[in-house]
């Protein structure tokens, strides 16, 4: 059922839009992530449900409750700060059982949320340190437990990894999913970082330039990218212009080579133009009894990343990048060799 | 909390205001009645033309100037060679540039009184101790302008570059640094200018010529031409910090306490 | 000897570390030889000759002893009298204007405007600053003038300028600049996430100043205050210009005996500013333990 819906929600300042169009439902406990460049609005939109901003237009509903004038004190949202926000002059448990202060909950209750929190987030010795005295993983949880502790119907996360370290990065978003799939929570997280929001999300929001591109799980998002935008935001892609040949028969040319795709040719003539999207790892080197999508190319360059080697090759005038997985025992193609590329027909996504 | 413009934070500013501006207002208005049931300027001209105005007033300028150049070339190789070459000093010489914070100039003039008009130290009538003793108030001011300054410049890199191309200290330091940091050193000069022309306990307790005890005369002698002189007094001040501010202050806190209240 | 040897061995000659050291030392000299003429040798001839007999050079607490008067302790406690009142009335109107400027929603031109004013308004102090109140105050004075064409003179309801309230009300003119110029890098390191964040968990805006705000602020407050008494109990030419002396303030009575030996006894003039010198080195050195507090949160 839904438990958060934006409805119609815009944000204009002094004559710049920053939000328009936003309509979403969350679902009770789900896990959605705005996922966008710096300046896209998704930060904004969050601040709206907290209540940090006032939408210029449209409604915050929560659990039915319409939300969109009340003051940010009078929601009962939890917020996460990017830069964690802990008050520096009181202790880590001072911090977590701010919010009970505030509703005048008893002395026993704030102590006994403050322990359940401090083991949640497995700090239960730092009960009486300051912030000052953690490291910046370690304040970040305590702001999660701050948060959390005020019982919020919703968790609202504001690029919190952003500050911290790659690797604590990883094991943080993990902790952060696995609490709010325990505690059942509904959770809006803002990031930038793709691989966050593929990796810990239900559904993902992609934004640009203040609206919404598209809405999906992080399936949907990355193979089946709906527009030019999110296909290059999400995963890395090849991306060329081709012909519209047939579009009964889904036959595109590009580069005077005939492509055929599976889908998403619908509403094109012949003649159009449109671009088309491939994934790196949806290209292998073509084997013998490959029929269709099969290009010419010369190597132009192998790069070693690791678990991936990504090979880029040049077939007419377009420049593709392939993916395949690293075998130290499989012999690589030579810079400068010739060799066949192809794609299966399902690979080829039509962009808007 | 909303924040459009708080009405308590209109009132207290309102408050700020009239206090500021009701009494340099007073004072311009009472400088004016120098002529009887006329708005006037006559006060400004009885002041401009006293020859004891411009005696006192030139003083005053002819020893800041002094002062300034005397604390540029006693800071900048100080600053510049604690920065460099002996920075196990800082902490003493910070000390002593906010000694002058903790001796209130009164206290200041009386032990420089008493210390150097008895013989063989009898050099209280000397003008140079008057450059040295503004030097010491403007001190903490002038110094810290520098060293900030120098702080932004990285000092040992410019300093090896002149190096490996054969300058000479003097060469370094006048033509490499000096020009670098002419924003803070100006920054601290027009400090120690206004501290200087205003300053009023060194100046009568050394019985020195200067416009502070030429002020306080006229204060005891004249009803509207001391009006007039606190308006003069007013705009170099402003005048002073404005071009402080023009030139871009850094670091906040340069204009705070002066020496002679 | 191999190469790496002899460079070895020519490395260890290359020694005389402690030359090096007293050349550069040499340096800063006239630095210190200046500050010890001007500064350091003045400021200690008041310290011995306050523990010196006056005519007999001879080591002595008397000078001390003789602080112990009724003039002079009167001279000390309206000197601190007064510092306390303006430090604690300069500080808080200080920051409540510093405040409003800085996140009272007022338009942006006002808070530079404040930090300009203020930073001149500090250094318009004695002489000067005197004759501006005079001329609004003093019994000729405009205001005065303004309130007796309305039927309201304040010196029928004995209010005079030239008393302990009346220069209060004039050191207030620098001492409130000053808080501003100093309590608003404070202000500005109050991060705005921190009121969110305390929004967010139900406080309101008073919750917010009692728990959060002014607690962190706390140390920067009261060490810009003892900032404000240390240059309230140092001012003496606004009090004497306003005055004419007739105020018993320590600075005042030092000034005194410079010009001619009120006390009727010399030794007390050194021992009057060594008790100055105290009060004020107590006094920048519980601003400087405050400030250390303050830098620690907000950075």
């Amino acid at each position: 059922m839904t438990h958060l819906a934006l409805t119609d929600i815009s944000k204009v300042y002094a004559g710049t839009t920053v939000v328009q169009d936003f309509n979403l439902e969350v679902n009770k406990g789900e896990f959605v992530s705005f996922l966008g460049p710096s300046g896209c609005g998704k930060t904004t939109t969050l601040r709206m449900i907290a209540g940090f901003e006032i939408p210029t237009t449209g409604r915050v509903m929560l659990d039915d409750a319409d939300i969109t004038d009340k003051a940010p004190n009078q929601r009962n949202v939890g917020m996460v700060f990017q830069a964690y926000a802990l008050f520096p002059n009181m202790t880590v448990a001072q911090n977590i059982g701010f919010g009970m202060q505030i509703h005048k909950e008893s002395k026993e209750a704030i102590k006994q949320r403050v322990e359940e929190m401090l083991a949640l987030i497995h700090l239960e010795t730092k009960g009486n340190s300051f912030p000052s005295q953690l490291s910046g993983g370690q304040q970040q949880r305590v702001a999660l437990a701050r948060a959390l502790a005020n019982r919020p119907q919703v968790l609202l996360l504001d690029e919190p990894l952003s500050a911290l370290d790659a690797k604590i990065r990883v094991s943080l978003r993990q902790e952060i999913r696995s609490i709010q799939k325990k505690l059942g929570i509904t959770a809006i997280y803002v990031t930038h970082d793709q691989e966050e929001a593929l990796s810990i999300s239900d559904r993902i929001v992609v934004m640009s330039g203040g609206k919404m591109e598209q809405v999906g799980t992080p399936f949907q998002i990355y193979n089946f990218p709906e527009t030019a935008f999110v296909a290059n935001f999400v995963g890395t892609l090849n991306t060329v212009k081709a012909e519209v040949v047939d579009p009964a028969k889904k036959l595109l040319r590009m580069d005077g080579v005939q492509l055929e795709a599976a889908e998403g040719l619908d509403g094109k003539g012949k003649g159009d133009e449109v671009t088309l999207a491939i994934r790196p790892e949806r290209i292998t080197f073509a084997s013998v009894e490959e029929k269709a999508n099969i290009f010419d190319c010369t190597i132009e360059n192998i790069t070693f990343l690791g678990s991936i080697v990504r090979i880029q090759v040049l077939a007419g005038s377009n420049k593709f990048f392939l993916d395949t997985f690293n075998n130290p025992f499989l012999e690589l193609p030579k810079i400068g060799a010739k060799e066949q590329i192809s794609c299966s027909k399902e690979a080829v996504l039509i962009l808007k | 909390m909303k924040k459009r413009g708080h009405i308590w934070a209109w009132v207290i500013f309102a408050i700020g205001i009239v206090y500021f501006f009701l009494p340099l207002l007073a004072t311009f208005l009472f400088s004016l009645k120098a002529r009887l049931g006329v708005l006037s300027f006559q006060a400004y001209e009885n002041v401009l033309r006293d020859p004891a105005f411009v005696r006192s007033f030139s003083y005053s300028v002819l020893w800041a100037t002094l002062t300034i150049i005397f604390g540029i070339l006693l800071f900048v190789p100080t600053a510049y060679w604690v920065r460099l070459r002996v920075p196990q000093a800082r902490t003493a010489v910070e000390f002593i540039t906010l000694l002058p914070f903790v001796v209130p100039a009164i206290v200041y003039v009386f032990g420089l009184v008493r210390t150097y008009s008895h013989p063989p130290l009898l050099i209280v009538n000397s003008p140079f101790l008057l450059v040295a003793a503004y030097t010491v108030l403007s001190m903490p001011y002038m110094y810290r302008a520098i060293d900030t300054g120098l702080r932004a410049i990285d000092v040992r890199t410019l300093t090896e570059a002149a190096q490996s191309l054969g300058a000479n200290w003097p060469t370094i330091l006048f033509r490499i640094i000096l020009p670098n940091i002419r924003v803070a050193i100006l920054n601290g000069a027009f400090l120690s200018f206004a501290i200087v022309i205003g300053e009023y306990i060194l100046a009568q307790y050394l019985a020195k010529p200067a416009f502070g005890p030429y002020m306080a005369v006229q204060g005891q002698n004249k009803a509207y031409e001391p009006a007039a002189l606190a308006i003069i007094s007013f705009g170099l001040t402003w005048a002073s910090m404005g071009i402080i501010d023009a030139f871009g202050r850094g670091r906040g806190q340069g204009a705070t306490i002066a020496g002679g209240h | 000897m191999t190469q790496l040897e002899a460079v070895k061995r020519d490395a260890l000659k290359a020694r005389p570390a402690y030359h090096k050291m007293s050349w550069a030392w040499l340096g800063v000299m006239p630095f210190f030889l200046f500050a010890f003429l001007f500064l350091i040798y003045p400021a200690s001839t008041i310290v011995i000759r306050t523990f010196q007999d006056s005519h007999t050079q001879a080591l002595t607490l008397k000078n001390i002893i003789g602080l112990n008067t009724p003039f002079i302790k009167t001279a000390y406690w309206v000197s601190i009298k007064i510092s306390v009142v303006t430090a604690l009335g300069g500080g808080i109107f200080g920051f409540f204007l510093a405040y409003s400027a800085v996140r009272g929603g007022l338009p942006s031109f006002m808070r530079g405007s404040l930090m300009t004013f203020s930073g001149v308004a500090s250094n318009f102090a004695g002489v000067p600053l005197a004759f501006a109140f005079l001329a609004l105050l003093s019994p000729a004075g405009v205001l005065t003038g303004w309130l007796k064409d309305i039927g309201l003179n304040p010196y029928d309801h004995g209010f005079t300028l030239y008393t302990f309230w009346g220069l209060s009300i004039v050191y207030m003119f620098f001492q409130f600049p000053l808080m501003v110029l100093i309590i608003t890098p404070a202000i500005d390191g109050l991060r705005r996430e921190w009121l969110e964040a305390s929004e967010n968990l139900g406080a309101t805006s008073f919750q917010y100043w009692r728990y959060v705000a002014l607690p962190i602020l706390l140390p920067s407050l009261l060490g810009t205050m003892i900032l404000l008494f240390g240059n309230a109990f140092g001012a003496y030419a606004t009090a004497f210009a306003l005055t004419g002396g007739q105020i018993t303030l320590v600075t005042i009575v030092i000034g005194a005996q410079l010009r001619g030996d009120i006390l009727n006894d010399p030794g007390l003039g050194y021992s009057m500013a060594f008790g100055m010198v105290i009060v004020m080195a107590l006094a920048i050195t519980g601003y400087t333990i405050l400030q250390r507090r303050t830098e620690r949160w907000l950075r």
